[in-house]
């Protein structure tokens, strides 16, 4: 045995412009459904597969963002050049797979021609060829692989057409690197001044001339070959034009869609229509979850009797997890509905519109994409921040990401909101929710521009403010991948929050049960569920979670709050639907309910200050948690990414004291002035 | 000489040169603005600016004042 045998398995790697159908054929090739991504530079962090698993190939597969050239002109653009070149984990591919939109061959060849100049290992993958046959043309493979001296492929990576023809052409390649010379020597792109570029794209125009044919109007594109070329000698600027035409059915749909004034009003009822039906459509389904828990919670306790461990599975799991869960359909649906605007094309549209307001507060167009995954959760939010090239523009984006009302928050804001709301009238509830997003939006906007005037402060260095982005054409969105998409996000979620939930809600049923689990209380004249009642009151009032709570209790009593919800907002920065299972744990929201929501909702209303005797639940209090909840930054996770993408501790520290001391300070300010106004 | 940024809707022109010393110029050529190209104002948004161009069979939406470094005749 010597080393050489033992074999290193080849690196191949996945590159391409932006909106080339990359992300699809990486999706087809690792067999596992990741997102496609219709928005430019959507793909920030690396996907990678072993090709073995599905085809017999031994070789891993990398997915990178999105590149339009080797000159890195953001930070994700940078990540994907620098791993071309030197992959931090894998080191440098043997082989590229460089997809090339057929319709976009004279853009999309710079890269290409790029590559080549480096001297990489190729194989060109053309995919949206039905777009090029839409317009009437198509391309020689047999020329295009002659002039540029390596393998051409078609493939459709949404129906999986010609992906058999490019494996095979992958292992063939990789079979020849193995050879003795098989390996050539990369260098870095030397000439990528703007002189060369312009010669690049005079070589790839003759190219273009050379490869591209008409297909006759019969459809019969392979037998008029020879006279469309003909016709391309006496006639060849006719060619040119009418190759590059548009997407006629965009164009239209822009009309109304990209109207300098209409534009405007579409985005407002599209953004409007999201929010809303993230609401409506969830309502039923989210009864659904509730019942259920509620059956499972008063079932086990049912079944387990009355001890310690029968209140720690009833209360502590699964009360304190179902209260979370109970928004799983909310979370579902705004996912899903963000996967849909996103592979219909819409969102770098979006991004345009916004981009002039935005900049007016020292943001970018490149800001609205994470902004609005910030709805769903800051931190994929804060990694998408990495398509803004300026890089004052990207801290001051990622500053304000935690204010985007996330799906964390949503559990606390239904719960808060449905004690705000007398029974009946549910609608109302979907009325405030609607308000709370519009004021944490408006906040966040007003908190950037002040932000913004001190900004030569927070970020020192000057670069270019630059918007220039691709506005793909219009696609019906595949709904399986939009289906596919928002449940491995939510899957994602609960992986990442569902541990922390359920660890929380055990320490917290700790905390609240000991150490005085059997409670000496006086029996007379009490029936069965009030002897249960007057027990849990006194074991809760003796408990470690008390005397913790009563540490924090000046810091509560100004905004008219009470230890028990200052350990739930304590509890909530480790993640902020946690403060829900805490006041659940708290107020022993358990069996003979119909829902957890109105079995909490009924112990909160019930809950008094002890010392005062006041009603700890009002219109008041709850009005300012739920001011607080927009402005606190309650959230580990988020400050650890924030330190990662900033590159230091300054920017999340300045975060956590401004944001949660305006949440402090604004409660305090809500709290109080309702109260002077007569509001309890 | 005329800048892109002040042409008008379907108004169809010829690259004549890009302004290097812009810094945006070179994402511009990489892009696919180079001389010799046609192309043609498609969209302005809200407030008219940024504004979407044509150029290669794609739709390139840019600032206005990005727009300015592509001279056109």
């Amino acid at each position: 045995m010597n080393l050489q045998t033992i074999e290193k398995v080849p690196l191949v790697t996945l590159v391409g412009p932006l909106n080339s159908g990359k992300t699809t054929l990486f999706n087809y090739l690792s067999g596992k459904s990741f997102k496609t991504v219709n928005y430019p530079g959507a793909t920030v962090e690396y996907s990678i597969s072993r090709l073995l698993n599905k085809f017999n190939i031994s070789a891993n597969i990398i997915d990178s963002p999105g590149i339009v050239s080797l000159s890195a002109n953001s930070p994700d653009e940078k990540i994907s050049i620098d791993a071309l070149f030197n992959h931090p984990l894998y080191g440098q591919p043997d082989l590229l797979v460089v997809t090339v939109d057929s319709s976009q061959l004279s853009r999309h060849l710079l890269l290409v021609k790029q590559l080549k100049s480096c001297g990489f290992k190729l194989i060109i993958a053309l995919t949206m060829n039905d777009l090029l046959i839409k317009k009437k043309f198509a391309i020689s493979l047999s020329k295009l692989r002659i002039i540029l001296g390596c393998e051409v492929v078609q493939v459709d990576g949404r129906t999986g057409e010609g992906i058999n023809n490019l494996l095979n052409t992958i292992s063939d390649q990789l079979d020849k690197i193995k050879l003795p010379d098989g390996k050539s020597e990369i260098i870095q792109l030397i000439n990528n001044d703007r002189h060369s570029l312009l010669n690049f794209y005079k070589e790839i125009e003759k190219i273009e001339n050379d490869v591209i044919y008409e297909i006759h109007s019969n459809g019969n594109g392979f037998d008029l070959n020879a006279a469309n070329a003909q016709l391309n000698v006496l006639n060849p600027s006719y060619e040119i034009k009418t190759k590059y035409t548009l997407d006629s059915t965009s164009l239209k749909i822009d009309k109304f869609l990209l109207h300098p004034t209409l534009g405007g009003v579409f985005f407002f009822l599209i953004m409007a229509a999201t929010f809303t039906s993230i609401f409506w459509l969830a309502d039923p389904l989210m009864g659904m979850v509730d019942v259920f828990f509620a059956f499972l919670s008063s079932e086990t306790a049912a079944l387990l009797g009355s001890n310690w461990f029968s209140d720690f599975v009833s209360s502590g799991i699964i009360s304190g997890t179902g209260s979370v869960l109970v928004f799983l359909p909310q979370i579902l649906i705004l996912f899903l509905i963000l996967g849909l605007l996103e592979d219909s094309g819409y969102l770098a549209r979006g991004a345009m519109i916004v981009d002039k307001p935005l900049s007016k507060i020292g943001l970018n167009g490149r800001s609205f994409v994470p902004m609005l995954s910030g709805f769903a959760c800051a931190i994929p939010a804060m990694l998408a921040a990495r398509t803004i090239p300026n890089r004052r523009e990207r801290i001051l984006t990622i500053f304000i990401l935690p204010l985007m009302s996330c799906s964390a928050r949503l559990p606390v804001y239904a719960l808060l909101i449905a004690f705000l709301i007398p029974s009946g009238k549910s609608w109302l509830g979907g009325i405030i929710l609607a308000a709370i997003y519009i004021f944490s939006v408006t906040s966040s906007i007003i908190i950037a521009s002040i932000l913004n005037k001190f900004k030569h402060r927070i970020i020192k260095e000057e670069d270019n403010s630059s918007f220039i982005i691709e506005l793909p054409a219009y696609r019906k969105p595949k709904l399986s991948f939009v289906l596919t998409n928002s449940y491995m996000n939510a899957k994602v979620y609960l992986q990442k929050a569902g541990p922390v939930i359920l660890a929380f809600s055990i320490i917290l049923w700790f905390l609240t049960y000991f150490p005085n689990t059997n409670p000496e209380i006086d029996t007379t004249g009490l029936s069965e569920d009030e002897i249960v009642q007057v027990q849990e009151v006194e074991r809760l009032s003796t408990s470690y979670a008390s005397d913790l709570g009563k540490l924090i209790q000046p810091v509560m009593t100004p905004i008219g709050m009470d230890w028990r919800v200052g350990v739930s907002l304590i509890a909530a920065f480790a993640a902020r639907e946690v403060f829900v299972s805490s006041l659940a744990l708290i107020f022993k929201v358990t069996d003979n309910e119909e829902t957890f929501q109105a079995s909490m909702i009924q112990s909160m209303r019930q809950a008094e200050i002890k010392d005062t005797g006041q009603k700890l639940f009002t219109t008041a209090t709850i009005t300012g948690l739920i001011i607080f909840f927009v402005f606190a930054l309650q959230c580990l996770s988020t400050v650890a990414v924030s330190k990662k993408e900033t590159g230091g501790w300054r920017i999340p520290v300045m975060q956590v004291i401004i944001f949660t001391s305006v949440a402090y300070l604004l409660t305090f300010i809500t709290v109080n002035g309702l109260r002077a106004v007569g509001v309890n | 000489m005329k800048k892109a940024s002040e042409l008008k809707y379907g108004e169809k022109v010829k690259i004549s040169e890009i302004d290097f010393s812009h810094p945006s110029s070179q994402r511009i050529i990489e892009i696919g603005f180079t001389p010799g190209q046609e192309i043609e104002l498609i969209n302005r948004s809200l407030f008219n600016d940024p504004l979407a161009f044509s150029v290669r069979g794609s739709l390139i939406a840019m600032r206005k004042d990005e727009a300015d470094c592509i001279k056109v005749t």
